[in-house]
């Protein structure tokens, strides 16, 4: 199916903190979660509608090959968006977390939206880090927030879904130069250059140039 | 919500238990009835392949018998037989997915031995699926990636088959090392990497014979077309209007380096000489090397090759060797550049041995692998040359060319480069690439020693390279001018590579006239600055605010040549977003924040050059501000009762202290009587007071620095009018009197004179008011129901001004902000008065 935008994310974050879970979760719905199977995936692509607009969401997980430093440095230039995942029942993964926002703040293109996610919401009794805490991060780093379960599923479409949005609302600003595919986002079919004056983010042929 | 379930419609469905042998029995049933892939059953076929992969990973930790039915019934043949009957991406995808999620999951060494033990694997892996669909494309490679993660000394055998030469999972993803998405070549070069990391030797050798010339011919071809694309970005970007375009091209050469970077930190001797050969002879010397030389030197060999123009080939030069600390590579490389002679490069080669040439490969990757895995055992036809850097001559050779070894061909065209006359844009590079060179872990010391480094023997009349040394001091000298063309990253840069060159454990080598020239210079800097210096509040916190940012960001050359900005013409603007370090000044403020910065610059040179201690700067040190873990004494100090109100709206109740230039907000410490633990803590001088219009009784207080953050418009209630305005008063009073002792500082820092400045002799002034009006006993005149007494505070700092000078001072004259009103409460007097008086009391 064709798309207006593709949209590339990166998933960031310590080991074991469900990085490949949420993936799995967001992009194939059929694998329910099952108390004792954990299932997980590093790629998958799926098609969300913003503002009645098909957007397609890839999404790459980068586990498992931190120790080669072209390859993170190239995986967070290539991308949109990025989920920044933390484990709300260990509090060392959240303690990393300025690490890693280092790492994408000096790899990754100025642009790049990072959502802050506090995963694992469903084992509210092993809680180390409380949600306020995350907010507090998320508000000091300028990130959105949220906390998701990829057990219950809980906030994952959103999680997903919002990042998305603000993409799609710079997009509408022209923060983004969208004819620059370096930054994780492609113009679908129906948006070709051709006719890319009825894209968002160039002037629209029917206003004077000379308006300001 | 969608659930795909439905699609079974079938309550039968849902009785079966999904993680069971049964189930997956079930399964096997369906793909053996659906052996043809038609539009009705595509949807079945779809979910059928998802619930193996789910069954699979639920027996991998749960029950092994579902493994033991998979491969007894064979059942990823029946993949390949879906895949086999160009079934459509939508099923592709399923299956590609379905196999990424079991590689992905699975625990179990035995199942992953089950999964990979009859080729099928493999034959997916070579399976000609539409790769222009790219969302085919992508899950394919990520399929090959995951495969990848799997690799070791075991599993390698399941994909490398030394019998047949064959390396299918290897071979097939090289040849997307050029794919115009970014997300596959990364992905390829992922794979690459987990492949040679796995210490295998047949399989390393097959690399090396089969595939090593051909793909890494093709990698440096690519990586070089991608040079001459940024070059043209370049030379067509006049009016910088493609920033975007250019800063991204910069940055996949950055990865195409750290790429090869990873590649040669595995230490694979075999692949690490192959690789470095073609690097050499086929892409830096030939490409970036001998770029340096203008167009005509090297004619008969390089006539009608591509080239770059110099400023882009240091930058790129400076970028290796930042990056690589591979010593066969680095050594090379730097030997050329900085030994080689014309002599050696006589025939164009560099003495007779490989011939570099910048050139299209023979044939394409894919041609190559073709023949080269075909035919078995047979050498590669891309032959290694010898390596380039190889200086060996006979005694003979060397007399002969005595004369013409003296000019270093190369050396002579970068040390040229500094030279500023007309502007600093090819002096920025030369200068980061002799850094990057200099701090290269990786190269032999006795290649940099008395070149780029100070000469260790201590024998040597001249021990460090002098004639370097005279362009540094020549930009150090002429950046303190007035008029000048060399922005602020040249001269720090140019400093930062003069003391590498002439500092040998703390002690600097200079030659007098050297060492002349940089005192000299270091005057001319305060000169200049002086000619700019206003005595004004905004001149002091514009110096003040330049000397913090410079300290907290020294330059990092490494960042600095990832910024692709700097390869555009250097400029003026600010429009252009560029840095301001790393453009021209604009307009006067500009040009005084430069002097102040370039007086700093040179300061700090000269101050490590003569091995002096910095003593002066920072003239405010913000740590000074009492922290919240020391509880201060303030039995004699004045405290006024405030409230504060928070940006969060939370009021709380502190006591309002002015202690050694700091507004200092304390609590009382429990069981310590009279003492004080801060709560919050900032300088006088950053404070700014403001009263509240509509409440007599507040005033508003902003800082941009206090020990808990910025406070920005706090509101501070205090019990009555009068003890807001005594607090307005003492913290106005406060500030003027910090801030003028920060002039003062700066006045020494420039040897400006004192008496020069109008404001100066305000303050005098005050102070002399102040001193009539103490000689009467303050504390008669206390306000009713105020606290303490006054305290007199050793820790205060004195003015400095002698007091001599007061007379002098006629009265009347008023400060601009916050002028004090007479008659003013007696107690906030105090606040001014120096110690000295209080003690006499």
């Amino acid at each position: 199916m064709s798309y207006a935008y593709l949209f590339k994310y990166i998933i960031i974050g310590d080991t074991g903190v469900g990085k490949s879970c949420l993936l799995l979760q967001f992009t194939d719905k059929r694998f329910q979660p099952v108390h004792d199977l954990t299932i997980g995936v590093e790629f998958g692509a799926r098609m969300i509608t913003i503002d009645s607009k098909y957007i397609k969401l890839q999404i790459w997980d980068t586990a498992g090959q931190e120790a080669f430093r072209s390859i993170t440095r190239s995986y967070y230039r290539g991308a949109a968006g990025a989920l920044l995942v933390y484990d709300i029942t260990r509090r060392e993964t959240f303690n990393h977390l300025t690490t890693w926002l280092d790492d994408a703040r000096q790899h990754s293109n100025s642009n790049m939206v990072i959502m802050l996610i506090g995963n694992k919401s469903d084992l509210e009794s092993r809680r180390e880090v409380k949600k306020e805490e995350g907010e507090a991060f998320a508000r000091e780093h300028g990130l959105i927030f949220m906390e998701t379960s990829a057990k219950t599923a809980a906030n994952v479409e959103e999680a997903f879904i919002n990042t998305a949005k603000e993409i799609y609302e710079k997009i509408q600003e022209g923060v983004f130069d969208i004819n620059n595919e370096a930054n994780g986002i492609k113009i679908g079919p129906q948006h070709s250059p051709s006719n890319s004056n009825l894209s968002p983010g160039s002037k629209p042929p029917s206003q004077p140039s000379g308006c300001c | 919500m969608f659930r795909s379930r439905s699609w079974f419609g079938g309550s039968l469905w849902r009785t079966k238990n999904p993680h069971s042998l049964d189930h997956l029995k079930y399964l096997h049933t369906v793909l053996s009835k659906n052996q043809t892939v038609s539009e009705s059953n595509r949807s079945l076929l779809v979910e059928t392949l998802r619930s193996i992969a789910e069954i699979l990973i639920w027996g991998d930790q749960n029950d092994s018998s579902v493994f033991d039915f998979f491969l007894e019934k064979n059942m990823l043949s029946f993949f390949l037989n879906i895949l086999k009957q160009k079934c459509g991406s939508y099923v592709c995808v399923q299956l590609l997915q379905t196999l990424n999620i079991l590689f992905e999951n699975i625990r179990n060494e035995t199942s992953l031995y089950y999964l990979l033990s009859n080729n099928h694997v493999n034959s997916i892996i070579v399976h000609k699926f539409d790769f222009s669909d790219e969302e085919v494309m992508a899950y394919y490679i990520s399929f090959l990636k995951t495969l990848s993660l799997k690799l070791n000394s075991h599993t390698i055998h399941f994909f490398y088959n030394d019998h047949t030469n064959d390396f299918p999972l290897y071979t097939e993803a090289i040849k997307f090392f050029k794919h115009p998405e970014s997300m596959v070549r990364i992905a390829v070069r992922t794979l690459t990497l987990n492949v040679y990391r796995v210490q295998d030797h047949s399989m390393l050798r097959f690399i090396r014979n089969k595939t090593a010339a051909p793909y890494f011919s093709n990698l440096v071809w690519f990586i070089g077309n991608h040079v001459l694309e940024l070059d043209a970005c370049v030379r067509n970007d006049a009016d910088h209007s493609s920033q975007s375009r250019l800063a991204d091209l910069v940055a996949e050469h950055l990865d195409h380096l750290h790429y090869l970077n990873d590649i040669l930190c595995l230490n694979i001797d075999e692949l690490n000489d192959v690789l470095i050969d073609h690097l050499l002879n086929k892409l830096f010397v030939p490409l970036y090397i001998f770029s340096l030389l203008p167009a005509h030197q090297f004619s008969p060999l390089q006539e009608g090759k591509p080239r770059v123009s110099s400023v882009v080939s240091l930058f790129l030069l400076s970028q290796i060797f930042l990056i690589t600390r591979q010593e066969a590579l680095v050594n090379d490389l730097a030997n050329v550049i900085l030994k080689s002679t014309a002599a050696n490069w006589e025939n164009g080669s560099f003495v007779a041995q490989a011939r570099p040439v910048f050139g299209a490969p023979s044939r394409t990757l894919e041609e190559s692998l073709e023949t080269s895995t075909s035919s078995l055992g047979e050498a590669t036809s891309e032959d290694v040359s010898e390596p380039v850097g190889n200086l060996n001559i006979t005694d003979e050779e060397k007399e002969q060319r005595l004369a013409q070894e003296a000019q270093k061909v190369f050396l002579e065209v970068v040390v040229n480069s500094l030279d500023c006359d007309e502007n600093d844009y090819a002096a920025l590079f030369a200068l980061c690439l002799l850094y990057a060179i200099s701090q290269n872990e990786g190269l032999d010391h006795i290649m940099l020693d008395g070149m780029l480094l100070p000469a260790r023997n201590t024998e040597l009349k001249q021990r460090y390279n002098a004639w370097l040394v005279q362009k540094l001091v020549n930009i150090v000298t002429q950046s303190c001018q007035a008029v000048c063309k060399i922005r602020l990253v040249t001269l720090e840069l140019a400093i930062l590579l003069l003391q590498k060159l002439v500092l040998l454990e703390g002690k600097n080598l200079l030659s007098d006239a050297h060492y002349a020239a940089v005192v000299g210079a270091k005057e001319e800097s305060a000169a200049l600055l002086t000619s700019y210096y206003k005595r004004e509040d905004m001149f002091g916190e514009m110096f003040e605010s330049e000397d913090e940012d410079m300290r907290k960001k020294p330059l990092n050359v490494e960042w600095l040549m990832m910024d692709s900005n700097v390869l555009l013409p250097p400029t003026g603007t600010p429009m252009t977003g560029i840095d301001f370090g790393k453009r021209l000044p604009c307009g006067e403020v500009e040009r005084a924040r430069r002097a102040i910065r370039v007086f700093l610059l040179v300061r700090s040179l000269w101050l490590n050059l003569s091995g002096l201690k910095e003593t002066q700067l920072p003239l405010t040190n913000r740590n000074d501000c009492v922290q919240s873990d020391t509880d201060l004494d303030l039995t004699n100090s004045d405290l006024l009762a405030c409230h504060v109100i928070g940006p969060d709206g939370v009021r709380n109740h502190r006591f309002l202290v002015v202690e050694s230039n700091q507004i200092i907000l304390v609590v009382p410490v429990p069981g310590k009587l009279g003492y004080g633990r801060p709560k919050l803590a900032a300088m006088l001088h950053d404070l700014d007071v403001s009263a509240d219009k509509h409440d007599s009784r507040s005033l508003f207080l902003s800082a941009k620095f206090t020990t808990v953050g910025p406070m920005v418009n706090t509101k501070f209630i205090f019990d009555d009018h009068i003890r807001c305005m005594a607090a307005q008063q003492r913290l106005t009073k406060g500030r003027t009197k910090a801030r003028e002792e920060k002039m003062r500082q700066m006045e020494k820092l420039l040897d400006i004179p004192p008496s020069e400045s109008p404001q100066y002799n305000l303050l005098q002034q005050l102070r002399h008011q102040h001193r009539s009006a103490g000689s009467r006993s303050m504390l008669h005149h206390k306000i009713p129901g105020f606290p303490t007494q006054i305290r007199v505070s050793s820790a205060s700092p004195r003015p400095s001004g002698d007091e001599g000078s007061e007379a002098s001072n006629s009265p009347g004259t008023r400060s601009r902000d916050g002028s004090p009103k007479l008659p003013r409460p007696r107690s906030e007097e105090i606040q001014l008065e120096s110690i000295k008086v209080k003690q006499h009391k």
